[in-house]
């Protein structure tokens, strides 16, 4: 675990970083370099010259503005974790926190930069399909905002341009009406996902009238499922809808096999992992019901 | 297995006139004695952080290398090329094979006289394997200079497995040693026709296939060293990641030809060994040989994948296993056959003379009359290894397979585990008894165990609990595993293992000095057993001293006498033995001193283990200390006894110590995804007279996790092509704090009768033990449906395709209950 030499620069500013990225050759951005960093040092990436992005102060946030809860490109995981704005409202957001890595890792970790590192098996990417959430570019023309289900390309890629930078990345602000929910399975603490599901669902009347549901490590990227949020949206909520949504959600998964499980069984835990997360989302639509109460199931342990 | 017969002078002290300590009655001295919880002397500097690994010794002009490893499992090695590297700047040399060649230092011995290559020459064995290394200034730069070597194979096909190693069109792994198969060897144990007949006569026979899977002791330190060689007094000083400095001395010397005076292996703290620091690795070599030719010190210290992927591993055996029993639940005999994958060498870390080590213990803690094992063993294109890992040479494999068998003994015939247990065990008043398979286990209680176990846990609740659930159709069934394991730690005798033909005693030196204190150098060597702390202990036990007297040294072998090293639970069976002995060789000088000085006969004076003083028969007032007598030794020394007081004992213990334990797992399987939540872990031990209760726990803690990590997580897994596909701590898990659930330790004592202080080993028990009571534990929770066993490590993913199987699988939307505002009436 020796990384090779590189160069480092550590802008203040948006601008000065962008200029930095145009000006230099094929620079590589460093965030919280949970992914980086490890990279760098089995040699996988070296980077000849890095643009840490961790002294521009304008980019440490978590706020609701605009309709949007937002994120800058320095907000940690940790911050998800703790902010008072993630609530009953962002149930997806509040479950995911305290499932990504280890308590070390989430305390320098971004959520942009795990976006920007497009890794399948993140599970923000999936989060933020299932919010229908954008990115928020900055290049040398301007910014510009790229919507999530446009963004996931091919594992660790994306239609980020080589000289822009996330400066952001933004869900719609969620309603009364409205819950979320994530549910990852996993072999240890710590680590990535074998599968992860998303559902959000916007309840009117005792009927689904919005839902998306999204997948992490089942495909090349982080995917949505719309045939499952076709099926899902006009209905009223029920065990045999969210069994049929599962079934869908599995149908369109398109796992492999590894060291941590096969094709098969991941395929069915899509389908398991989407009921639970539609459940949960609905409690918490619904204000009713355990979800609803805590937010997360890991908040859950110890109350 | 006894070696009774071989008296040795020590063996009078074996049992002390005073009966020796009895910590469970008297609970030491009060000064630290056996049986006192005294914290860890070495603690202190761990947790300020200032341990010193071989990673933090730094000396002036200290050289470091990175070696170049082979990214195919089976290769020849066309050419290598390395001019590129030895252009840049802060390489300071590139070594490969011909260079080592002419220092006849490119082959090095295993442990069980195969012969390995240090840096390849022809032919690639197996992935990661060592081709060339580079010297260079710094760490960075060795690893630039590695990434420059241009080596070109040539591939050939690998085989990976010991099933495809068997068949005859298989490639042959080892043509240097003019192999025409992968085949190394076939083992047989036991009474084969006995065990036919008992088989043809018997009412039921059960037998399950289980793979005991490739597993890395995973040290969280990789093995490394600093190896430097001093012209001017031409010699090798190589600080080492050792447990067993001597017997690498002594290697050290047969490979380099450096005379064994001349080369001292420092073993400083050490971060967790496990077996994996017992054999030599070419990368010591290397530095060596580096040091040598450059005059600098070389470093050489593992990342952790080359841990992984090229150091000794532990398991790889894929055995069937048999049992004949009558219809009430008694065993008449077991049979087994095991299909062993030993790597691309034959380098297992065992020194027994048996070639598939302790396994033969697979009778268990059963009173079978009929035995018989029979093992193949199988080269192939993966790292080379087995044994090592917190397991006394097989008997993890062992005692995994003969507590299975039990469980699905039991399954068969519908009993209670517990109870097929108990119909076979040993008896109490058997002891010593004789095993089919021809060992002696020197003493066991194994009813009382049991019992205790199953009513700490309060077993009967559990098994109602059990069937409530199956009867409510719970997302979540219970499962109940014991594991009643009896283990074999301590070796020698030294007639029966040996490392280079140096028989496995092991040594104590101690020295009191003229104001009363003590220092004690011994032959074993700790990696987190708390030796600093229980051999203290051992000595002011025997001596009445303060355990803060007493300062104990090792690793060092410039200055410790001759020892065999710590693994295999042997430190306390054979290195504490001869602690205790030396104490009493002590002792028994010191007694005719404070005759001396209390100016009365010999025989008048008495021992008082006490109040750890001598006096005089029946006058209690007039006594004295051995702090007492130690000065007097120096400053009025008697007319017959030279000045001093020191004494050194080698000592070749009679027989192994036979540990044992009675476990119960309790786990809830979710049906939903086939996760296993372990609900407890009851682990009741019995190592006969614990020294020090506390570090007898905390090693049970540790043993515990790794069995966890074990059943539910661990494996070094292998592609078709002999790619290491867990070769890193994302692929291959090691359990947490949050995967370890609640443990409760017990404890019954059963004094070995052979042993100076009734001691046995327990450091591996928990990690020998624990495997089959959690798989029974998963099997239990499915047995209703007809599951008869789970592979490990049990994924979720396997334990999910036994449930789906079983047709227990469940879907979480099939209970789900909502309630929704707004929701129209039913029927809508
Ligand atoms: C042991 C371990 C376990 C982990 N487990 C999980 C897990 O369970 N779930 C999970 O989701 N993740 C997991 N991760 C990854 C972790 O979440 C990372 O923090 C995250 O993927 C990357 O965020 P970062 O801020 O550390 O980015 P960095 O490592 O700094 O960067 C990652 C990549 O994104 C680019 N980048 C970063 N920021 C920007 C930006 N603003 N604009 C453009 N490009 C940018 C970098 O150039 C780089 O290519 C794990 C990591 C480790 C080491």
């Amino acid at each position: 675990m020796k990384a090779a030499q590189f160069e480092h620069h550590e802008p203040t500013t948006v601008e000065e970083a962008v200029s930095l990225i145009e000006s230099l050759d094929e620079p590589t951005i460093l965030a919280g370099g949970q992914s980086l960093v490890p990279m760098m040092r089995f040699r996988l990436a070296r980077p000849e010259t890095v643009v840490d992005l961790n002294g521009i102060d304008e980019l440490d946030y978590l706020q609701e503005a605009d309709g949007y809860l937002k994120l800058g490109a320095l907000a940690r995981h940790a911050d998800v974790e703790e902010s008072s704005l993630i609530d009953r409202q962002y149930g997806s957001f509040a479950d995911t926190a305290p499932l990504v890595a280890d308590p070390q890792i989430r305390n320098r970790g971004t959520v942009v930069g795990s976006i920007a590192q497009s890794d399948p098996k993140g599970d923000w990417g999936t989060v933020l399909l299932a919010h229908e959430g954008e990115v928020v570019a900055h290049g040398p023309g301007g910014e510009r905002t790229i919507p999530a289900d446009e963004f996931f390309l091919l594992p660790y890629d994306n239609t980020l341009a080589e000289d822009e930078l996330i400066t952001e990345v933004r869900v719609p602000t969620s309603g009364d009406d409205e819950g979320s929910a994530y549910h990852k399975l996993k072999r240890k603490v710590g680590d990535y996902a074998m599968a992860g599901s998303a559902a959000r669902v916007v309840l009117d009347g005792g009927r689904i009238t919005d839902a998306t549901v999204a997948l992490t490590a089942v495909d090349i990227t982080n995917v949505s499922v719309p045939d499952a949020a076709d099926h899902l949206e006009g209905e009223r909520p029920s065990g045999d809808l969210f069994k049929q949504a599962g079934e869908l959600a599995a149908e369109h998964a398109n796992p492999e096999s590894d060291e941590h499980g096969s094709a098969e069984y991941k395929r069915n835990m899509v389908r398991v992992l989407t009921q639970r997360a539609l459940a949960d989302a609905t409690e918490r639509a619904s204000n009713d019901g355990p979800a609803a109460r805590y937010g997360t199931d890991q908040m859950a342990v110890g109350d | 297995m006894s070696s009774d017969t071989r008296e040795k002078p020590d063996a009078k002290y074996r049992h002390d006139e005073d009966g020796g300590p009895d910590p469970e009655e008297h609970g030491g001295h009060g000064r630290g004695g056996m049986g006192e919880e005294v914290k860890r002397k070495e603690d202190r500097r761990f947790i300020t952080g200032r341990g010193n690994y071989v990673d933090d010794v730094k000396k002036d002009g200290m050289l470091h290398c990175e070696v170049v490893r082979s990214p195919h499992a089976h290769a020849e090695v066309k050419n290598i090329k390395t001019e590129r590297a030895e252009a840049m700047d802060g390489v300071v040399a590139v070594l490969t094979a011909e260079d080592l060649e002419a220092y006849d230092l490119a082959t090095m011995p295993t442990l069980m006289d195969d012969t390995q290559e240090v840096l390849v020459k022809d032919k690639v064995k197996f992935q990661s394997q060592e081709v060339a290394a580079v010297i260079a200034e710094d760490r960075y730069l060795a690893k630039d200079g590695a990434e420059k070597v241009q080596v070109n194979y040539d591939s050939r096909e690998p085989v990976v497995d010991a099933e495809t190693a068997k068949r005859e069109d298989a490639p042959v792994v080892r043509e240097d040693i003019d192999q025409e198969s992968n085949h190394i060897f076939t083992w047989e144990t036991g009474d084969e026709a006995a065990t036919r007949e008992a088989f043809e006569a018997a009412d039921v026979t059960v037998e399950e296939d289980m793979y005991y899977q490739r597993l890395h002791p995973a040290p969280i330190e990789t093995c490394g060293c600093v190896a430097d060689w001093d012209q001017d007094n031409e010699k090798m000083t190589v600080h080492m990641t050792s447990q067993a400095p001597h017997a690498h001395r002594t290697l050290f010397s047969m490979v380099s030809g450096i005379p064994e005076h001349k080369v001292r292996i420092v073993s400083p703290d050490v971060g967790g060994g496990f077996g994996n620091k017992v054999p030599i690795y070419p990368g010591y070599v290397i530095a060596a040989a580096a040091s040598y030719v450059l005059e600098q010190p070389v470093k050489w210290v593992e990342e952790r994948s080359e841990n992984i992927q090229t150091t000794s591993f532990a398991r790889d055996y894929d055995m069937t296993g048999r049992i004949a029993a009558t219809e009430d639940g008694e065993i008449t005999a077991v049979d087994v056959d095991v299909l062993a994958n030993h790597g691309a060498y034959n380098a297992a870390a065992q020194p027994s003379k048996f070639p598939a080590g302790f396994f033969k213990i697979f009778t268990g803690s059963y009173d079978i009359d009929a035995a018989h094992g029979e093992l193949e063993a199988y080269y192939t294109n993966t790292a080379p290894g087995g044994i090592a890992y917190r397991c006394s040479f097989r008997v993890t494999e062992a005692v995994y397979l003969i507590e299975r068998m039990v469980k699905v003994l039991a399954q068969e015939l519908d009993m209670d585990p517990a109870e097929v247990r108990r119909k076979n065990f040993i008896p109490e008043d058997a002891f010593p008894y004789e095993s089919a398979t021809g060992w002696t286990y020197d003493s066991g209680d194994y009813h009382r165990a049991l019992d205790k176990a199953l009513e700490s846990t309060n077993y009967h609740d559990l098994r109602e609990e059990q069937q409530r659930r199956i009867e409510k159709d719970d997302d979540k069934l219970l499962g109940i595993g014991l594991s009643t394991f009896t283990e074999i730690v301590g070796a020698g005798p030294g007639k029966q293992c040996d490392i280079a033909g140096v028989e496995m005693f092991d040594s104590a030196e101690i020295r009191l000095h003229p104001t009363g204190k003590a220092t004690v150098r011994i032959g074993v060597q700790t990696q987190g057993q708390g030796h600093e702390t229980t051999f203290a202990q051992i000595v002011a036990e025997e001596l009445g001293l303060d355990v803060d007297d007493v300062q104990v040294e090792h690793g060092d072998t410039d200055t410790e006498p001759y020892g065999l090293g710590t693994y295999a639970s042997r430190s306390t069976p054979v290195g504490g033995a001869a602690t205790a002995v030396a104490a009493r060789k002590v002792r028994e000088k010191a007694k005719s001193i404070a005759a001396n000085e209390l100016e009365v006969a010999e025989e008048d004076v008495v021992w008082d283990r006490e109040s750890g003083q001598f006096h005089v028969q029946g006058v209690p007032e007039q006594s004295l200390s051995i702090a007492d007598i130690a000065g007097a030794s120096y400053m009025n020394s008697p007319p017959d006894q030279e000045p001093g007081l020191e004494a050194v004992d080698y000592y070749d213990p009679p027989n192994m110590t036979f540990p044992f334990g009675a476990y119960v797992c309790v786990v809830e399987v979710d049906r939903e995804t086939g996760e296993v939540d372990i609900r407890k872990f009851y682990a009741l031990d019995d190592c006969g007279n614990r020294i020090n209760p506390m570090v007898v726990e905390g090693q049970i803690h540790g043993g515990l996790a790794q069995g966890i990590g074990t059943a539910m997580m661990e494996h070094v897994s292998y592609d078709d092509n002999g790619n290491v596909t867990a070769g890193d701590f994302m692929n291959y898990l090691l359990p947490t704090a949050m995967e370890i659930p609640e443990m409760e330790t017990d404890y019954t004592v059963t004094p070995s009768p052979h042993h100076p202080i009734g001691a046995k080993g327990v450091g591996e028990s928990p990690t020998v033990g624990s495997p089959p009571a959690i798989v029974n534990a998963v099997v239990d929770a499915m047995e209703h449906a007809g599951v008869s066993h789970v592979d490990m490590p049990m994924t979720p993913d396997r334990v999910w395709g036994k449930l789906e199987e079983a047709g227990l699988a469940k879907d979480p939307a099939e209970d789900l209950e909502l309630d929704i505002d707004g929701e129209e009436a039913a029927g809508d």
